[in-house]
């Protein structure tokens, strides 16, 4: 036992860590693929938004709005850095923080709604993100931010932690490994979350809200925590997605983004806290390599899609966990 | 004055047919249909095939829109909703097949009509002028009072007729509808072949004016999405009011801030948060949860 | 000696319509109350409006001198006010060992973050809820289904299980949304010999809201009735079985139910 992990848990993690960090490399060196560093890097950047979803979820509310706050977090960063000159890597915890802050803001009234009603509004959120980004001086309407600076060295008493980006031969190599590492510490600190008392209490709440109350859980205070870990999570997504495209635009997460989030979700499996991240990398892998297919693209994809849902409505982890869901 | 007045019945009629036709399908099967927008998209598309291309009356070309639509809307409801309402653990899935079914039309729409903006000939000339404070194209006029029939028509179908009422039974409570003898299966096709033949209709009334164009699916089933919410979901009247209201808004709107672009849209989605949150049921729904 | 919690001309209309009209009455410390009633006279309402699950139009409840209506379910239970549901309010997809776990919620010493990062005081705390929970399911006798997934139990584990959770809060007053409905006889003596034990054990003030009024005259101290939303009398069980406006309200109810 080591961290509250079983052996056999442990063995899992350590395959996984070596995948990523080397087996992935090798392979992709290999095979010349380089074009695969940027699908998996989109891939670790999409399930950390994703992991907020599934969050959400976990307190029984459906969101379907965290491309909004993928899209602030991913402003706020091009703001500080572009126009106040902060370091990207300071901009990062920032805009997640901010995102946070927002869906305290925003959480407050309507995640008193539940069911459809909360996933429609979080669906209407996207929208009002995107056209507030249009309307606000700051963000450059339409034309968005670009030539956002590659993120800067950085070092505390002048001992280099990370070297600077605009330097390095293979950014695609080292934006990989950033995006794996922020990826990992999201799910590490997920799976602490469900698993500690907090999750507990989440589950309470997902079961039922009334008698989650009547033993004493805040139950307002609760979704509003939830809320704000979920969309710090878009933030600091949609902030290293910003700083990889060096771009920003209103259109740079839209309501089929926030929709996609969703999906992953589902698609993995919601009973299961890895499962946004297995939902994430089939989708967005899956679209990629639809790619070949040209304007059937989206017809296969969505066909697909459908039959997956139709044969397995429980998501992809039902499979192996065979139980289904709660009802 | 006038003009915002008679622009805001005109929208008005129209959102509150798309907000009828997603909000029956909410009412009966509590889904929310994310395809919606596609399905108005498609009724457009048909529209301007058989009268724009093909120069059938445009009358036919609408009842072509209607057929196509509720085919297609039975045929989803029979096979794929149907299914997973019945092998799911989570209700939630129907939401994740909507999105999954939303895709695939916009795809169809893709490879079948193409990305551009398609728009068919004006069914009727001129435009009415009161002294140049009201000002309104007839065609205009003609879609918005067929609109208004057709919602009269659908109220008086839901009200006065067995179908009508095996409906609003199976909306009220599923079981005690079944209970009571109405064949549930049955009439959950029918109602969703209903629904999606409304938003048909829109599409098809609506080419005529506005043209039509793939873009249009997304926004369409976001702003159906937003009557719903300020009506109440599953509530018919709430639907019609939500449709009013959300015209009116637009009218007024878009009259005042015309200068400043999009930002109608951000206010029109602020005060819908805002009221939300004080009224989470909207105006006609009950109170749940 | 002042009485453990008071109700004060609590009034409660929807709309047009009157719930609960000006009802007060006592609760000793260490007594338990029913509250019955025909059906639609109003209980539930009385009980959601003392747990604070619903606001009173008018009148308030005192629990040792504070009071404890409009405000919110979490924080009257925080006092140690705490109401159980019927038994499809259940945490489903938990077993019930789990359950009572997390119903210790307000037990715990330990800060959210503190369990996040599973500091000293939070690994204390998991092992102190877990053998209070193991303690409370044999109290109550459920230690062999400690590990069943709650929406798999039968009807009358489900009522002992909303009495473990409500227990697990270790409340001062425990408010049962009838806890006998649906049983047979066996099954009533069973739950009222406990309802009895955690009284006389725990020290818990019990009030329940009760139809089967074998089981309420057994088991209550005094009662409360109440009828088209107004009391109309307090007493002993004997008192109550002899006084006539009781049995003209059953009597007239008995009329509506078979036609006459």
């Amino acid at each position: 036992m080591m961290l509250g992990f079983t052996s056999k848990q442990l063995v899992g993690v350590g395959i996984f860590l070596f995948m990523i960090f080397i087996g992935v490399p090798l392979i992709i060196g290999a095979t010349g693929r380089w074009d695969f560093y940027f699908t998996l890097t989109s891939v670790a950047l999409l399930a950390i938004a994703s992991a907020g979803v599934w969050l959400t979820f976990y307190i029984g509310r459906i969101n379907i709005g965290q491309g909004a706050f993928a899209l602030i977090g991913a402003y706020v960063s091009a703001i500080l850095v572009v126009k106040a000159g902060w370091s990207f890597w300071i901009s990062l915890p920032a805009a997640g923080l901010f995102a946070a802050i927002v869906a305290i803001l925003i959480g407050l009234p309507i995640l008193r709604l539940r069911g459809v009603y909360f996933a429609m509004i979080t669906l209407v959120l996207t929208q009002v993100v995107t056209l507030t980004a249009l309307a606000l001086p700051i963000t450059n309407g339409a034309k968005g931010i670009s030539n956002i600076p590659l993120p800067s060295s950085i070092s505390v008493f002048g001992i280099p932690i990370l070297p600077d980006f605009a330097a390095m031969e293979n950014t695609k190599l080292a934006f990989y490994y950033t995006a794996c590492i922020i990826m990992i510490l999201t799910y590490a600190a997920l799976y602490r979350l469900v698993n500690s008392r907090l999750g507990h209490l989440c589950r309470s709440m997902q079961q039922n809200e009334e008698l989650a109350s009547s033993i004493g859980v805040n139950i307002s205070y609760i979704r509003v925590v939830i809320f704000a870990i979920s969309s710090f999570f878009g933030g600091l997504g949609g902030a290293m997605f910003g700083s990889i495209a060096q771009s920003v635009y209103p259109s740079s997460f839209q309501v089929a983004d926030s929709v996609n989030f969703m999906l992953n979700c589902f698609l993995g499996g919601l009973g299961f806290v890895f499962g946004p991240m297995l939902g994430t990398l089939v989708l967005y892998f899956g679209w990629d390599l639809l790619f070949e297919f040209g304007k059937y693209q989206m017809l296969i994809y969505s066909t697909v899609l459908i039959i997956i849902i139709r044969f397995l409505p429980n998501g992809l982890l039902s499979i192996r966990f065979g139980k289904g869901g709660d009802k | 004055m006038e003009q915002i007045l008679a622009n805001g019945v005109y929208l008005g009629s129209q959102y509150a047919m798309i907000a009828l036709g997603l909000t029956l399908i909410f009412a009966l099967m509590n889904v929310l249909n994310f395809a919606h927008g596609q399905m108005y998209v498609i009724g457009g598309f048909v529209t301007y095939t058989f009268y724009g291309q093909w120069g059938v009356p445009f009358v036919l070309a609408l009842v072509m829109s209607c057929v196509t639509l509720a085919i297609l809307g039975a045929l989803i409801e029979r096979f794929l909703f149907a299914p997973v309402i019945k092998g799911s653990a989570r209700e939630e899935s129907t939401m994740l097949l909507a999105a999954g079914i939303a895709f695939f039309l916009d795809a169809v729409i893709l490879l079948v009509f193409g990305e551009k903006q398609r728009g068919v000939p004006k069914i009727v000339d001129g435009v009415f002028n009161y002294d140049f404070r009201l000002i309104m194209p007839y065609d205009r006029i003609l879609i918005c009072v067929l609109a208004i029939l057709s919602i009269v028509a659908f109220i008086g179908l839901m009200q006065y007729t067995k179908t009508g009422r095996a409906l609003r039974a199976l909306a009220q409570d599923r079981t005690a509808a079944q209970l009571m003898g109405v064949n549930v299966d049955r009439y959950s096709m029918i109602g969703f072949a209903l629904g999606a033949m409304l938003a048909g209709l829109v599409g098809g009334l609506l080419v005529t004016i506005t043209g039509v164009n793939l873009g249009m699916g997304g926004p369409t089933s976001i702003k159906a999405f937003m009557m719903v919410m300020i009506g109440g979901a599953g509530v018919i009247s709430g639907a019609i009011w939500g449709g009013i209201i959300l015209g009116f808004m637009e009218a007024i709107g878009l009259a005042l801030l015309y200068q400043y672009g999009d930002i109608t849209y951000l206010l029109i989605f602020v005060s819908l948060m805002i009221f939300l949150a004080i009224r989470p049921q909207g105006l006609m729904g009950k109170p749940w949860g | 000696m002042s009485p453990l919690l008071q109700v004060k001309n609590v009034t409660k209309k929807y709309g047009g319509l009157t719930a609960n009209n000006d009802i007060s009455f006592d609760v000793a410390e260490n007594e338990i109350l029913s509250v019955i009633g025909p059906n639609g006279a109003g209980k539930s309402t009385l009980f959601k409006m003392i747990a604070s699950f619903t606001p009173t139009t008018s009148g308030e409840v005192i629990y040792q001198g504070e009071r404890i209506s409009n405000l919110k379910p979490h924080i009257v239970a925080r006092k140690g006010v705490v109401r159980t549901f019927q038994e499809t309010t259940i945490f489903k997809s938990m077993t019930v060992r789990e359950s009572v776990v997390v119903a210790q919620h307000l037990r715990a010493k330990a800060s959210l973050a503190g369990y996040f990062w599973g500091s000293k005081t939070a690994k204390e705390d998991v092992t102190a809820f877990g053998k209070y929970a193991d303690e409370l399911l044999e109290f109550l006798g459920m230690s062999e289904i400690s590990n069943e997934q709650a929406s798999n139990l039968p009807q009358g584990s489900l009522r002992a299980l909303g009495i473990a959770i409500g227990l697990a809060t270790d409340p001062k007053v425990l408010l049962l949304d009838e806890p006998f409905a649906g049983m047979n006889h066996d099954e009533t003596m069973n739950m009222v010999n406990l309802v009895r034990s955690v009284r006389d054990e725990r020290g818990v003030t019990v009030m329940l809201v009760e139809h089967d009024m074998p089981a309420v005259m057994n088991i209550s101290d005094r009662i409360v009735v109440l009828n088209f939303g107004e009391k109309i009398a307090e007493g002993t069980p004997s008192e109550i079985q002899n006084n006539e406006k009781v049995i003209e309200a059953y009597l007239g109810s008995v009329d509506d139910e078979i036609g006459m």
